[in-house]
């Protein structure tokens, strides 16, 4: 299960809806604690593919080794990543989840017309051939 | 001693830490290495084949491996090298 305080939620919505009609992206940073993955700060991120962001996201590397470095900091842990689909539902697609990998909770959020419309989360299996739902809690 | 830095959801593979001390020639060999002494990550790092699985991206010092010398980069004393997922997606 993944449970993200309110604070953290806001935070994610604002990144999506700023970045209608694009996708946007982001990490999530928290602790895990009993099977439990608890977000307090979203972090967004950049979205680095070099096209049309309509339909598609790719995180920076070098954001995500810096992302890395904050959770350290903080004695937290990456925990996640987040990303936007304008004008779509939250599935996880094909290539969410060739593009994925079975360490993070995948946290999708729909964005209609420019506004928050629902979310789910995904966790991956190793091959990245199939990627369970899981239960997403959020506070707002 | 080259220092791996562990992804936070793989310290339960190496007792809780979040780094390793590896001694080793190349980047390859210390996670070789690494996942020999801790045999419950290497599934999370290489596939069947034994080659590193197609998300993971590793780093020495800030610097892709794959601009390197791929795995055969030398890692020296005080390197340190980070596993970092590629992630992307799409519909
Ligand atoms: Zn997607």
């Amino acid at each position: 299960m993944i449970q993200i305080e309110r604070q953290a939620w806001e935070a994610m919505v604002a990144h999506a809806r700023a970045a209608y009609p694009r996708e946007c992206c982001g990490a999530m940073l928290g602790v895990e604690k009993d099977g439990t993955r608890r977000v307090s700060i979203a972090r967004p991120m950049r979205n680095a593919f070099e096209g049309a962001q309509e339909d598609t996201y790719v995180l920076d590397p070098a954001e995500q080794l810096q992302v890395e470095k904050e959770a350290r900091a903080r004695g937290l842990s990456v925990l996640g990543i987040f990303h936007s689909h304008p004008d779509c539902d939250a599935y996880f697609s094909r290539r969410d989840l060739e593009n994925s990998c079975p360490w993070y909770s995948f946290v999708v959020l729909s964005v209609k017309k420019g506004e928050f419309d629902h979310a789910n989360s995904f966790l991956p299996n190793f091959e990245q051939t199939a990627a369970e739902k899981e239960q997403l809690e959020y506070s707002v | 001693m080259a220092k791996i830095l562990i992804p936070t959801p793989l310290r339960h593979f190496v007792n809780g830490q979040d780094a390793v001390e590896i001694a080793g020639g190349t980047v390859g060999e210390c996670l070789e290495k690494l996942t020999t002494d801790f045999g419950d990550l290497r599934k999370n790092l290489f596939n069947d084949e034994g080659k590193l699985r197609s998300f993971v991206n590793v780093y020495l010092n800030d610097e892709d491996i794959r601009y390197l010398d791929k795995t055969a980069t030398a890692a020296c004393d005080r390197d340190t090298i980070s596993i970092v997922p590629s992630i992307a997606g799409g519909r």
